[in-house]
This record gives C-alpha cells, sequence and structure tokens, in this order.
C-alpha cells in the first residue's frame, strides 16, 4: 500500500494498457454478474416443489378417436380400472392436467360472491378420490373426496362442484388468518359456493412459464371425472416397477381399445422426463451462463496475464534499478499486486455501474427481477481476486529480476 | 508486398506462441459464442413469408372492452370470437380472407393392423393456399364453393402422403378422418415457414410442419373444439351452441391487402364494424381495433423467444470483451518488437507499410481465430439443443453463410482490433530504439 | 569500508567456466575516492556489481562496513543496498515513468521513511545537484547531463556511506562529463566514500586512489611504472 501515488503516477504514462485492463474487467463484470444472476434465477425455478411425490410416477397423453367427446366417460372409467388392476401398479387416475404440463385450466376465486373482481387465480384438477395417492399429495387438514361424490362431466359445462380440495397457499391466501377449512369459496365466476373440504400442503399449476408465477401454489381439485376427446392418465408404480410399467400400461391400453391415439412424443413420459423437458430451457440457459462466465473469466484472466507479463518484459531494467536501489523481492511482488489491484478496483468501479445499467435495460426489455447487490458484490470480490491470481504470476516473475540487471545496457 | 506481409505475420505467429494462442483463443471463443446464438437469433427472426410479409394482415377487435384490455396495456384480445370470424368473413373486405383455427383429428388408415395418427392440422378456407402460398406437389386447394357447401374435402402434407400412400398422386382419393371419409383435393410439397407466422398464439411460433387442413365450415359442423387455446372473459355457458354465440376467443383471421391504401381501407372497415356493434348494444366501448401485417404481428406475439435474445446480448458482449482484450494483447505484441520498428523505420519503411505490415498481420491471428471459432461454432450448433426448444433448435444450421459470416467477423473485428495498436506502432521512431535504450 | 579478500566470482555455461574475478584483493577506507580503471572485459564492472550487492560471488571473503556480506539473504541484501549504498549508472537508469521528484523518492520508499522527511531529502539532494526546479519533471525532457544529476540526487537522497559509480561520464559530452564529476569531487570532500568504474585515464586520474583490473585481478600500479606516467601526462593535459 505504500506506494500507490507512484504506482498512479506511473499508470498515467501506461494510458492504453490500463483502460484496457480496467475495461475488460468493467465489461466482465457486468456481464458475469448478470450471467450469474439468470442462473441464479433458473435455478431457484428448477427448485420449485410441484407438491407431488415424483419418483415411480407415470403420465400418459390420451386422445380418442371416432368417439363423440361426450361419449367417452365409460372409455375412461374403464381404462383407469385396467390400468389400477396391472401388476406394478400401485395407483392410477384420470386427471385434466397436472404440474410442468403446460396447458391445463386457469379461473379466479372469489370469496364473495358480488366482488366484482376475483380475490386470486388458481388453476383447477379435475380428479377423483384416488388423486392423492397417486399424485402423493400430502394432505394437511380436513378429508379426501369419497368415491361416491365423484361425478362425470362435459369439460364444456362444468359448474362449481359444492365440495372441492385446495392448496394450503389458496386457503391462506383467501382465508389469511388460517381457517380456510370448511369455508365456502365461489370458483370460476358463478355464484355456486363450494366448500373447502380438505386442504393439500402444496400443489404446483400446469404451467411453469412465468405468467402464472403469481398463483404458482394455488390449485383446487374438483371430485369430476372429465369427458372429452382427450384426457391424461397419471399411473404410481411399486417402488422400483416404473420401467415395467412404463410398458405394460400404454400396451395394456392399446389392448383394451385401439381407437386411440398416444403420441409417439410426449404421450408415455415418467415424471423425470417431464420434469427434464419442462425446465430444459432453464437448465440449459444456467449451464450456457455458466459456460459463458467461465470462459470469460478465464479470458480476462489471461489477458492480464499477457499485459502485464509484456508490462514486466518492458520494465525489466527498471526493476533491476529498484532492486539495486533497495526494494526487496516482496516490495517487487507488491508493486505489481497493487498496480493490478488499483486498475481492478477502477474496473469494478465501472463495472458495478455497468452491471446495474446493464440489468435495468435487460428489466425494461424482458421480464426480468432487478438485479440483487449481492451479486454485484460477490462479483466484484471475484474479479478482484482473479486479477490478483492472475498478475501473481508475472508478477513472481518480475521479483525474480535479479538486481544486475540494472547495470546490463538494453 | 502482401505476401511478404502474411509471411511475416505468420512468422510472428510462432514466435511468440503463447500470446498468439491466447489471442486466437478469444477470438475463437468469442466469435463461436455470437455466431451459434446468432444463427438461433437468425432462424427465430426470420421472415417466413418474405414476398407478402406486408400484405398479409391480422385484424384485433376488442371484444372484451376496456376493463380486460387494461391488462394488457390496452390490446385487444389475441385472437377473435366466432361472432366477429364470421362477422368479417361475411363482409368479404379483404382480397382474400380466411378464419383459422387448430383441430385434432385422427386419421384412421385404410390398413386396419395400423393405429390412428395424428398429425397438426388446422381448420382454414379456400383462401388461406393462395394467402400463404402454399405450393403443391399434386392438385390443389379445395374451392370457396366447398367452403359455403361445408365438403369433406382435404389437402395433406407431403410426408402424410408418404406414409398413406407411399407418395403417389393420391388427389381424389380418400381418407378417413375420426371415421369420416374426406376426399383429397391437392397434396401439398413440403411447406415448413418458421416462424409459424399464421399461428403463433397457439404454437409459441415454431413447431412441426402442418399436414392435414380441413374446410373451417365442416370443422364447426362436426363440432370440432380447438386444439389450441380458448379465452373466455365470462362464463361461455354450457354446451356447443352457447361457446359458439359466446365472446369467449379462439380464431386466427388473416386477410390479404395488396396495398397501403387497401390496408388503410380496412382499418376504417375495422373501426366502423366495431362501432357498429357498439351501436346494436354488443359492445360498450369505442371501437379498439387493430390491423398487424407479418412482423409486426410476430413482434407483437414475442415470437423471437427471449431465450434467443438475451443470450445473443451475453454473446455480443463476450466478444466484445474479447475483442478488448485483443487490443491488449496485440499492444502488447506490437509494441514488443518496437526495436524492429525502428529498425524498419530506419531501413525506409514508411508509416502506410507499418500499417499494412502490422493489419494483415493481425488479420492473419484474426483468421486463425475465425477457424478455431468456425470449430467451436460447429460444436456450439449442436450444443443449442440444450438450451432452445428442439423445435428451434432444429433451425439453427450451420450452413454456407454462417460459415462465411463467422470468417468474416473474425477477421474483421481483429483487425478492427488492430488500429490502435498499429497506429502506436507506426508512431515508434525511426531507429529510436537504437539510440538508447 | 569495503573489504575483499581472495574474491572469485565464475560464470559457468554449459561448456565453459570463466572467471570474471580470480583471487580477488581490495580495500577501501572510509572517505577514499578511489577509481577503478581497466580494459573493457576485465572485470571491472562485476567487480562493481559484486560490490554493491547486485549479484553473489563464488568464492572468497567481501565484508562491507565491518559486515561478512556472503551468507545473508536476498532481503538483507536489499536492505544494505537501501541503507548503505548509492549507485550511479553509465546509462543513468531514471525510471521513465516517474517524475525527477518520484525517481528520487525510490529508494527513501524502501526505506518506509515519513512523506515529511522524503520530501525534506528529496528536495535537500535536488538542490545539491542544482535541478529543485526540475522535480516535477519526467526523465524523457532532461538532458544527459541533467538527467545523470538526479540519478545522483537519487544515490545521495539517503545519505549513502558509500557511492558507487559505474561509468558515471560514459554517456555524456566533456561538458557536462566535467558537472558531473565536478559533482562528485565535491561529494566526496563531504566524506562520502566513492568507488568508480571507469576507463578514461583523465577521470582516474582526478580520484584519490587508482585501482587497476585486468583479467580479473588487481594489478598493484603503484609498482607500476607505466601508469604513473599515465596519471602524470593526464594531469598535465588536464585544463585548469
Amino acid at each position: 500500500m505504500l506506494q500507490i501515488k507512484p504506482i498512479l503516477a506511473a499508470l498515467k504514462r501506461h494510458k492504453a494498457g490500463t483502460i484496457l485492463i480496467a475495461l475488460q474487467i468493467a465489461l466482465t463484470l457486468a456481464i458475469v454478474c448478470n450471467a450469474l444472476f439468470i442462473i441464479q434465477q433458473r435455478l431457484d425455478r428448477i427448485a420449485r416443489p410441484t407438491g407431488m411425490i415424483e419418483t415411480d410416477l407415470l403420465t400418459l397423453q390420451n386422445r380418442w378417436v371416432g368417439v363423440d367427446d361426450e361419449k367417452t366417460g365409460p372409455l375412461i372409467r374403464a381404462d383407469v380400472q385396467a390400468i389400477r388392476q396391472l401388476p406394478g401398479v400401485e395407483d392410477a387416475i384420470s386427471i385434466n392436467s397436472y404440474p410442468l404440463r403446460g396447458g391445463g385450466w386457469s379461473t379466479g376465486v372469489r370469496t364473495n360472491p358480488d366482488a366484482k373482481k376475483s380475490e386470486t387465480h388458481t388453476t383447477q384438477y379435475f380428479v377423483d378420490d384416488h388423486a392423492l395417492a397417486t399424485m402423493g399429495l400430502k394432505l394437511v387438514a380436513g378429508r379426501n373426496f369419497r368415491s361416491d361424490e365423484i361425478v362425470e362431466m362435459d369439460p364444456k359445462a362444468v359448474v362449481a362442484s359444492s365440495q372441492i380440495m385446495v392448496t394450503k397457499t389458496l386457503a391462506d391466501k383467501l382465508f389469511p388468518d388460517g381457517s380456510g377449512l370448511g369455508k365456502v369459496v365461489y370458483v370460476d365466476d358463478g355464484t355456486k359456493p363450494s366448500t373447502i373440504i380438505g386442504i393439500v400442503e402444496r400443489l404446483e399449476v400446469p404451467w411453469n412459464s412465468s405468467w402464472s408465477d403469481t398463483f404458482l401454489d394455488n390449485a383446487v381439485l374438483l371430485p369430476y371425472q372429465l369427458t372429452g376427446g382427450g384426457t391424461s392418465y397419471m399411473v404410481r408404480s411399486k417402488p422400483g416397477q416404473l420401467a415395467a410399467i412404463t410398458k405394460s400400461v400404454p400396451e395394456t391400453l392399446y389392448k383394451l381399445n385401439r381407437m386411440r391415439v398416444i403420441p409417439s412424443e410426449r404421450g408415455v413420459r415418467t415424471y423425470d422426463v417431464v420434469r427434464a423437458q419442462a425446465y430444459k430451457s432453464d437448465r440449459g440457459m444456467a449451464i450456457l451462463m455458466g459456460v459463458v462466465c467461465l470462459v470469460l473469466l478465464a479470458i480476462t484472466a489471461a489477458g492480464i496475464v499477457g499485459l502485464t507479463s509484456f508490462w514486466v518484459g518492458q520494465r525489466r531494467k527498471q526493476i533491476g534499478v529498484r532492486r539495486a536501489l533497495g526494494a526487496t523481492q516482496r516490495d517487487i511482488l507488491s508493486y505489481f499486486m497493487t498496480e493490478n489491484l488499483l486498475i481492478g478496483v477502477a474496473g469494478v468501479v465501472v463495472g458495478a455501474l455497468l452491471a446495474i445499467g446493464m440489468n435495468l435495460w435487460l428489466v425494461t426489455q424482458f421480464e426480468m427481477a432487478r438485479l440483487s447487490l449481492v451479486y454485484v458484490a460477490v462479483g466484484v470480490v471475484a474479479l478482484l481476486l482473479l486479477g490478483q491470481g492472475a498478475v501473481l504470476a508475472p508478477a513472481m516473475r518480475a521479483a525474480r529480476v535479479p538486481p544486475v540487471e540494472a547495470t546490463r545496457s538494453v | 508486398m502482401f505476401a511478404y506481409y502474411i509471411q511475416l505475420g505468420l512468422r510472428s505467429l510462432r514466435r511468440n506462441p503463447l500470446l498468439t494462442a491466447l489471442m486466437v483463443m478469444a477470438i475463437g471463443f468469442g466469435v463461436a459464442a455470437s455466431m451459434t446464438t446468432y444463427s438461433v437469433f437468425r432462424a427465430t427472426s426470420n421472415n417466413p413469408i418474405p414476398d407478402k410479409s406486408s400484405q398479409l394482415f391480422v385484424p384485433l377487435i376488442d371484444n372484451w372492452g376496456p376493463e380486460d384490455a387494461a391488462q394488457n396495456k390496452g390490446e385487444p384480445p389475441e385472437a377473435m370470437s366466432y361472432t366477429d370470424a364470421m362477422g368479417l368473413m361475411r363482409d368479404h373486405r379483404g382480397k382474400r380472407q380466411t378464419a383459422l383455427y387448430p383441430v385434432a383429428p385422427s386419421v384412421i388408415p385404410a390398413d386396419a393392423s395400423l393405429l390412428p395418427i395424428r398429425e397438426s392440422s388446422y381448420a382454414v378456407y379456400a383462401d388461406a393456399f393462395a394467402m400463404f402460398n402454399v405450393p403443391f406437389l399434386y392438385g390443389g386447394a379445395w374451392q370457396s364453393a366447398d367452403d359455403e357447401a361445408h365438403a369433406a374435402t382435404v389437402v395433406i402434407g407431403r410426408k402424410l402422403n408418404d406414409k398413406l400412400f407411399n407418395g403417389a398422386n393420391s388427389v381424389g382419393r380418400e381418407i378417413n378422418l375420426d371415421g369420416r371419409n374426406y376426399r383429397i383435393t391437392g397434396v401439398m410439397d413440403t411447406w415448413d415457414p418458421q416462424p409459424l407466422f399464421f399461428d403463433p398464439v397457439n404454437t409459441s411460433g415454431f413447431g412441426d410442419p402442418i399436414q392435414l387442413f380441413i374446410p373451417f365450415t365442416r370443422a364447426i359442423d362436426l363440432k370440432m373444439a380447438t386444439n389450441g387455446n380458448n379465452n373466455c372473459n365470462k362464463h361461455a355457458g354450457e354446451g356447443w351452441d352457447a361457446w359458439i354465440r359466446s365472446e369467449c376467443v379462439w380464431i386466427q383471421y388473416w386477410t390479404e391487402l395488396p396495398d397501403e391504401t387497401a390496408a388503410a381501407g380496412y382499418r376504417d372497415y375495422l373501426r366502423g364494424y366495431a362501432a357498429e356493434q357498439q351501436r346494436s348494444g354488443r359492445f360498450h366501448w369505442a371501437p379498439n381495433v387493430r390491423l398487424y401485417n407479418v412482423p409486426q404481428w410476430l413482434d407483437h406475439e414475442k415470437v423471437v423467444p427471449q431465450e434467443a435474445k438475451v443470450s445473443l446480448l451475453v454473446s455480443l458482449g463476450f466478444l466484445l470483451i474479447c475483442l478488448v482484450n485483443t487490443v491488449g494483447l496485440l499492444l502488447a505484441k506490437f509494441m514488443k518488437r518496437a526495436p524492429e520498428i525502428g529498425v524498419r523505420r530506419a531501413l525506409g519503411a514508411s508509416r502506410k507499410e507499418i500499417y499494412a505490415q502490422f493489419l494483415i498481420e493481425a488479420g492473419t491471428v484474426g483468421l486463425a481465430g475465425g477457424l478455431l471459432g468456425l470449430l467451436l461454432t460447429g460444436v456450439g450448433v449442436f450444443g443449442v439443443t440444450l438450451v432452445f426448444d428442439p423445435d428451434i433448435a432444429r433451425l439453427a444450421r450451420l450452413n454456407v453463410s454462417l460459415i462465411a459470416l463467422t470468417l468474416l467477423v473474425a477477421v474483421l473485428a481483429t483487425v478492427l482490433a488492430a488500429f490502435y495498436p498499429t497506429w502506436r506502432a507506426a508512431q515508434v521512431q525511426p531507429a529510436w530504439q537504437l539510440k538508447s535504450n | 569500508m569495503l573489504k575483499m579478500t581472495h574474491l572469485s566470482k565464475v560464470y559457468r555455461t554449459e561448456v565453459v567456466e570463466t572467471y570474471a574475478l580470480r583471487d580477488f584483493n581490495i580495500n577501501v577506507k572510509e572517505g577514499e575516492f578511489v577509481a577503478v580503471t581497466g580494459p573493457s572485459g576485465s572485470g571491472k564492472t562485476t567487480f562493481l556489481t559484486i560490490a554493491g550487492l547486485l549479484e553473489t560471488f563464488t568464492g572468497g571473503e567481501y565484508h562491507l562496513d565491518g559486515v561478512e556480506v556472503s551468507n545473508l539473504n536476498d532481503n538483507a541484501r536489499s536492505k544494505i543496498r537501501n541503507e548503505k549504498i548509492g549507485f550511479i549508472f553509465q546509462a543513468f537508469n531514471l525510471i521513465p515513468d516517474l517524475n525527477v521528484f518520484d525517481n528520487v523518492e525510490v529508494p527513501l520508499r524502501y526505506r518506509g521513511m515519513k512523506a515529511a522527511e522524503r520530501k525534506q531529502r528529496i528536495m535537500d539532494a535536488l538542490e545539491r545537484v542544482g535541478l529543485a526546479s526540475r522535480a516535477k519533471h519526467y526523465p524523457a525532457e532532461l538532458s544527459g547531463g541533467q538527467q545523470q544529476r538526479v540519478a545522483i540526487a537519487r544515490a545521495l537522497a539517503g545519505s549513502p556511506r558509500l557511492l558507487l559509480a559505474d561509468e558515471p561520464t560514459g554517456n555524456l559530452d566533456t561538458q557536462m562529463a566535467r558537472g558531473v564529476m565536478e559533482l562528485l569531487e565535491e561529494i566526496h570532500r563531504e566524506g562520502a566514500t566513492i568507488v568508480m568504474v571507469t576507463h578514461d585515464p583523465e577521470l582516474a586520474a582526478r580520484a584519490q586512489r587508482n585501482v587497476h583490473i585486468i583479467d580479473g585481478q588487481v594489478v598493484d600500479l603503484a609498482e607500476d611504472p607505466r601508469f604513473h606516467h599515465a596519471v602524470h601526462a593526464a594531469r598535465n593535459n588536464a585544463p585548469a
């Protein structure tokens, strides 16, 4: 630290190199901060729980062929019965959609039927009494549907159900004092009341795009079995039987009735695959940003090594003179380390401003959150350390310049 | 002289292998990152129908009112209700027009041992084929009369024709959709506009080529529900008829307007239509209509994925940093040779010649970086499947123009980066280095 | 002050060993002004770099101000250079990135001196060499003679016991060389010990004592009539 002023004086005589290193540090900081932030956001999304037990879970998409949409009820019931009786199958349901599938029902909910605007948004899952066991949901209050409560329903004629289960998040949103169980709510803009008979700990909506972020864990379970042209099946296997039923379930369905389409793509998916496909671009983006960060840091470090080595080479003579005038090896080392630190500090100050500016711009252009200053702080420390690390090798080479260098000509 | 400078450049590359390797890698990585993401961006921001993109228009009519529009920056719903689509079709104000929506019929093969298949399908009017420049291998579109007759006709894609008829001319033959027979009027040649401009609302802009078109009027007769989004601002009521009459929006509408005058006329017509709906008491608000051409519509629907834009931006930043890095390293490399420059100057080299020598040297570095970048771009284009939907990833290709662009960007960028270091090198005084140390 | 006994310095390459100094003996007393002469390649500069602790030696002993230096580590040697020795180089060796003031300050910085004292000493030293008004100039803006006077100021600022000069006038024209020489003589009169390497007999003649090196060994000049002849000739030629 003892030599800041003369170092600054010397740097003033090497403006180009100084500015180039500082600029590189600044730009790298700006990009690395935002990239880290994007990574963290994406990882946060990927880590969101669905509320289900995701192991031993199979999903299928089924579409009926040549049957009127209203007449598919018995076919679906037969399918579910057949699947439940298969060896290796723990339980199974027919459902309109499921978390991370994309595509589903959403509607408003209100506690007062006369209110003009709904209080919050929710998704609707149409299930029977096997849903909790099949999906692996945790009932935290109240009771499950009874089998005698399940009703067949045309999707174009869905009305509110008198009995519903909801997620805890939705119950607490509508009744912040936690007294949701047994209360009446109004779903789907209707005036028909629905009583909350059960509360499940958590269940995500089917979408994972940002538009549903405001009601991510709001779900209503209705005791309806929908008819219609297409349906989803969810099947829970006995432990370790997932691979076996992934083959046996579609085979059984085709054997039961050939007039159906189970798409070759996305028709039969274990839930691991559903999750991987749903978060593919999030994970890819995180990996891409991670790679970009690493390569950027490596290139910046290489740039610092390159330029500092050049400076050391250029200043061998004056290093020798300094050594002759009494500088210890440590003095020389600390000269170059301090010099780099000064450039680094200038770089990170500019870089931090750039990072924040870049983020503000991204916020206006894309649906992105404000950059947390923690990332800037982490980036600043990382780049200063990177600079010190990068300068270490050339600085040590400088420290090893013998004092006798002072007496050599050229 | 040029050859001599190239030779000098190559020799110099070998002289400082570490510095050279650093520069080549920086340029290679920077260019590769930019080019890879650019390939995706280029594919997603492609103009899918360049000759007609300014003649095809999507009209939007606000049938929900300002309260709902306020939640969407005042924009009308991005699809149309059946009522409005039929109203516009009836008035027939464009040169051509079609309402369309995705349907999901299953094809039942004649061979009973085969399972039913589903292809992506749309219900359209006969005008659609001429509007969208759909190419035909055999036959052609059905007639407008077929629309009016709600005829059981169909246009199929080449892939489906290969599957069902082994590629033979199937015009006039029949296929079975959901148990009903349809007469084939035409087989499309490969038609794969990307983005799928005519329905970004239901496809997010990308997807497999459409293999099946049936008449819109027929699909409505058969009560085929939309296979895409259906949005309602209030409960539609029970059953098909209630839905058809409701304000739920689920239809895409396109019209062809040959010139600016026609477009202006159509805008007036839309306002008039909405005003008429207001007078008749259906709308309780002033006309709120839009008319978007293809590029405007794709932009409005944000078809270019956010990932493509963000990663392109990040990559460009990356390239910028690599260039700053290159400026620094070139400066080091050139100034190391100040004595050589002094001697050259003393021996009669003009400033211009020093410029030429060092810029060409930088160019060789850029070319080497470009070759590395090309290799990495190849790897990157494969890696695109990691980040993007398979539907989008398949569009990113390493073709001749991308190869040429990669090399060009690498060389140009490096030469650009070399200007300052070269200027500094040219400032070295003749033999200044000989005089003192 | 400076005493070398049986000192040797060997440069080894893969094939040959070259003795730069061989059985080298010299004793410089406090307050002496010694000129070291000899043909080029004789070992003059090697002697000076070893004397200044810029290089280590291969064998023998070297006492500097009563301290045997052969076993000192790099840090201790740096400290001695900093506190006891002042260097004046043929090529001045000012640091081009620093202005005159900052150049003179360099050794004081390494001594960890307080800012006020540093400033005092720098200005005193610059005053002494007559360049106080040029403190803010950069070396490139000064003439050769001025640069060398800055280098002398830098050597003096730390009040060294021993001043080592390597061809201090070698890069200067006669006029400037004379000025520098007069400055050195003045410094010597004020009590400093000076060892100056030169190949210029005229300069050597102005020193108190001459030491002649040939092939890495000291030749006793008191016994060599050729030397006396040369010295007399130089003295007679010197302008009054």
